[in-house]
């Protein structure tokens, strides 16, 4: 299967990594060969239509910073996306970094990969927050694939486990602990009594909060995760303009303590029920739900089995870049049946 | 004798070749019927082809400049081979009302954004309709009355299969009957453009594969010609590639079937498409060199025709070709593998020149074309190796397919027993073999660097050269 890789960064180096390192079990297991046979990244793009060599990709982004040779150097944006549409590849895989204003450049990735009928996976966020009914119906009409698992959870499979488990029962809520960061800053400050800034400096040292910390405290991260949620399990039609987000920056230490008195821990919640929000709660300590420092957990309310619990690590890059090869065996199997057909 | 003569784009590239060609024609009047073909001046049928595209991407300042160096190009060789002015500017005022078409066309192209394959065969046509005025006026400058055609005005009508038409034949002997025949019998020289006809409704259209050539032989065929004349830069079809056998000589006969197996191989002769409709009137082809006339060249038809000659005819060589291979223990046994990976490559528009399969059915091989490797192997693994039925698709982009070909070969015991002696001789590793029932040819693959190696052999061998 031959891949085209928009972005070169910590998750698709180490989706690089994984193909690299398990080729044959890939092979066996899946009757997988990925071939990457182009890669974009900020300094340009390489091809290869046999496919590139992938321990190569790998030394030259870490001694270069950019995979790209001389020759096709190109910052040309316009360029990099006309080639995503041309490219002779099976599947695009989009890792751009996140961007919640207008989702650029990774929606012009997406929307030409769709459009030049390419299968798409992404593990970018601002575009699927912002335009996830539109490019769903764009996969749709071009008879190919658009996947994200990595989008929610990381590693662990929550849009799966929605998708697959719960197929013969109705949803009816989900209710969940999307981001790890904001979970890690809650837990210190109930467990260690730290107050919410010290709390942040800890988890920014221990690398889980970025320099600029907005995205995940102010509730962002969760609120695309949650809209992801609504559309891809809900059916809901929802962008990050329906959802109403409130942060945890306001949440001080006597609100923390008062919830732990009563059993309860202050959690920030995605919840798609018949609202669609994002906001600080408490939580019951006995409710498996509440999970500690950087997991994540999804409750599931279905009609029938009642309450169903998902819980995992929520990042991570090879967390990620596992998600990212789920999604290229579920790819398969429907070329495999289309070839067939 | 009535004759249809078909010039290809080397005999007419420019003025000077195309005054020769007019001699040439004016020479073989005598007691003869004539029909002209051409093909477009060497190069325009890829310079329209480009043009194309570019009105595509809306380059149109582009497209104008490159309107005007076919205006100058086509205005030269006008003046160069027609010597009278009245002829001369007839000739001048039918190209310069085409390219002003041909740039209207474009220009919508551009416009719309928008290369459909019936857009595309219009603009294809021009190649050889600019140039059948030239060719005309070059006749008439010599005191040869002459009138020129584009395939459909001479009555060729095809179906809709833009881009690699077929004669609808009945319609077109009609047509061709009617419009053609009355100017053969005045002694007026009819020049077709080649490579283009009509449908039903009047759109242009190209024949594809087979092009000019293709015409010649539908219009000799509608006009019950005796013979059909292939003019080219070669002295015939050889038997090896002279560039890789240094004592290749012309074939003086072939059968059809054996010139539709050369071709095939790659040999400079025709399409198999363009034989077909003078096998069953058994009209004979002549392949010349415009710029050698008196050479013999080669002469192709039915096995009564021409003579049988030695066991073998030529030696073909196909290099632009590798090898994929599909393996697996899963496959001993289970019926429907081969079709399965057929189906695959089908669907994919894979063409498979050879096939071998072991008889344990482990594994099967293939030869495809260089250019689609990726494709088919991509598209193996992506619809087999999951079912566990095959374990590994694998390839080599290195190969070249030699073959022995020559309808003698049938019935005659030994034959490969020499073809493979020769090539262990010479130390060539073979990766593959593959003979039809039919016994035209036995082809084998080797290694590229083999490959011209393994012609020599096969060529000695067979004292083709003597």
């Amino acid at each position: 299967m031959r891949l085209a890789l928009v972005g070169f960064g910590v998750v698709a180096q180490a989706f690089t990594k994984i193909i690299a390192e398990r080729r044959q079990e890939i092979l066996k297991r899946h009757g997988l060969n990925p071939r990457i046979v182009a890669v974009i990244d900020q300094g340009g793009y390489t091809v290869n239509p046999k496919g590139l060599v992938l321990e190569r990709l790998l030394q030259d982004k870490a001694s270069k910073s950019t995979v790209t040779e001389e020759q096709f150097k190109n910052h040309d944006l316009q360029a990099k996306i006309s080639l995503v549409k041309e490219i002779e590849a099976d599947v695009v895989v989009e890792t751009t970094p996140t961007n919640l204003k207008d989702g650029q450049p990774g929606l012009s990735y997406l929307e030409k990969a769709l459009a030049g009928k390419k299968h798409v996976i992404t593990t970018n966020k601002g575009p699927l927050a912002l335009s996830l009914p539109a490019l769903m119906e764009l996969a749709e009409y071009n008879g190919v694939e658009l996947r994200f698992s990595g989008t929610v959870g990381g590693g662990t499979p929550i849009l799966e486990f929605g998708k697959r488990c719960l197929v013969s029962d109705k949803l009816l809520s989900a209710t969940g602990i999307l981001n790890g960061t904001t979970n890690f800053i809650l837990t210190r400050m109930e467990k260690d009594g730290m107050i919410f800034d010290e709390a942040l400096a800890k988890a920014q040292k221990l690398g889980y909060a970025e320099a600029d910390p907005s995205l995940d405290i102010d509730g962002f991260d969760t609120a695309c995760k949650t809209v992801i949620i609504a559309n891809w399990l809900f059916n809901r039609r929802v962008t990050l303009r329906d959802i109403k987000i409130t942060g945890i920056r306001n949440v001080d230490l006597k609100q923390v303590k008062d919830a732990n008195t009563k059993g309860r821990a202050v959690k920030l919640l995605g919840i798609v029920d018949s609202a669609l929000k994002v906001e600080p709660k408490e939580v019951s300590r006995d409710d498996p739900l509440c999970v500690e420092d950087t997991l994540n957990a999804v409750k599931f309310q279905t009609e029938y089995a009642g309450e169903e619990i998902i819980i995992g690590r929520g990042a991570g890059g090879m967390e990620t870049a596992s998600a990212v090869l789920r999604d290229l065996i579920a790819i398969r199997e429907r070329m495999a049946e289309e070839i067939m057909a | 004798m009535r004759v249809v003569m078909k010039f290809g784009g080397s005999s007419v590239a420019d003025g000077a070749k195309i005054s020769h060609v007019a001699e040439l024609v004016k020479k073989h009047l005598h007691g003869n019927q004539v029909v002209l073909v051409s093909s477009a001046m060497d190069g325009m049928t890829d310079h329209l082809i480009e043009l194309a595209e570019m009105g595509l991407k809306g380059k149109e300042s582009q497209v104008k400049d490159e309107i005007e160096k076919i205006r100058k190009r086509h205005s030269e060789a006008a003046e160069s081979a027609i010597p009278v002015e009245a002829f001369r500017h007839g000739a001048l005022s039918t190209v310069s009302t085409l390219l002003y078409d041909l740039e209207r066309a474009l220009n919508g192209i551009s416009i719309l954004r928008e290369l459909s394959p019936r857009s595309k065969d219009y603009v294809l046509s021009f190649g050889e309709r600019l140039l059948v005025p030239i060719l005309r006026g070059a006749l008439q400058a010599r005191g040869v009355t002459s009138r020129d055609f584009s395939g459909g005005e001479a009555g060729i009508v095809s179906d809709e299969n833009f881009g690699d038409a077929r004669p609808l034949m009945n319609v077109t002997r009609m047509q061709v009957q009617k419009r053609l025949t009355p100017l053969l019998e005045e002694g007026i020289i009819p020049v077709i453009a080649g490579f283009t006809a009509v449908t039903q409704h009047g759109d242009i259209v190209t024949l594809g594969r087979g092009g000019s050539d293709n015409t010649a032989t539908i219009l000799g065929a509608c006009l019950d010609a005796d013979e059909v004349w292939i003019w080219t830069d070669v002295d015939g079809i050889m038997t090896a590639d002279p560039k890789v056998v240094k004592n290749a000589k012309v074939i003086p006969q072939l059968s059809y079937a054996e010139a539709s197996e050369m071709t095939v191989f790659g040999a400079k002769a025709m399409h198999p498409r363009a034989l077909e409709p003078i096998i069953e009137p058994h009209i004979p082809v002549r392949i010349k060199n415009t710029f050698s006339p008196s050479a013999e060249g080669t002469l192709i038809g039915v096995d009564q025709q021409v003579s049988s000659g030695s066991v073998a005819k030529a030696v073909a060589r196909v290099s632009d070709v590798g090898i994929v291979s599909v393996g697996g223990t899963g496959m001993v046994g289970l019926p429907g593998t081969a079709g399965r990976v057929f189906e695959v490559l089908g669907k994919q528009g894979v063409n498979i020149l050879m096939i071998s399969q072991s008889v344990s059915e482990s594994n099967i091989t293939m030869v495809v074309r260089r250019n689609s490797i990726q494709k088919a192997v991509n598209a193996l693994e992506i619809g087999l190796l999951s079912k566990g039925e095959v374990k590994e698709v694998s390839y080599e982009d290195d190969v070249s397919i030699v073959a022995l070909i020559g309808s003698a070969m049938r019935g005659t015991p030994g034959v490969a027993a020499r073809v493979f002696k020769a090539i262990a001789d010479a130390g060539i590793n073979v990766i593959m073999i593959a003979q039809g029932s039919s016994e035209l040819n036995i082809s084998f693959a080797v290694n590229e660097k083999d490959g011209v190696e393994a012609v020599r052999a096969l060529h000695d061998e067979f004292k083709l050269g003597s």
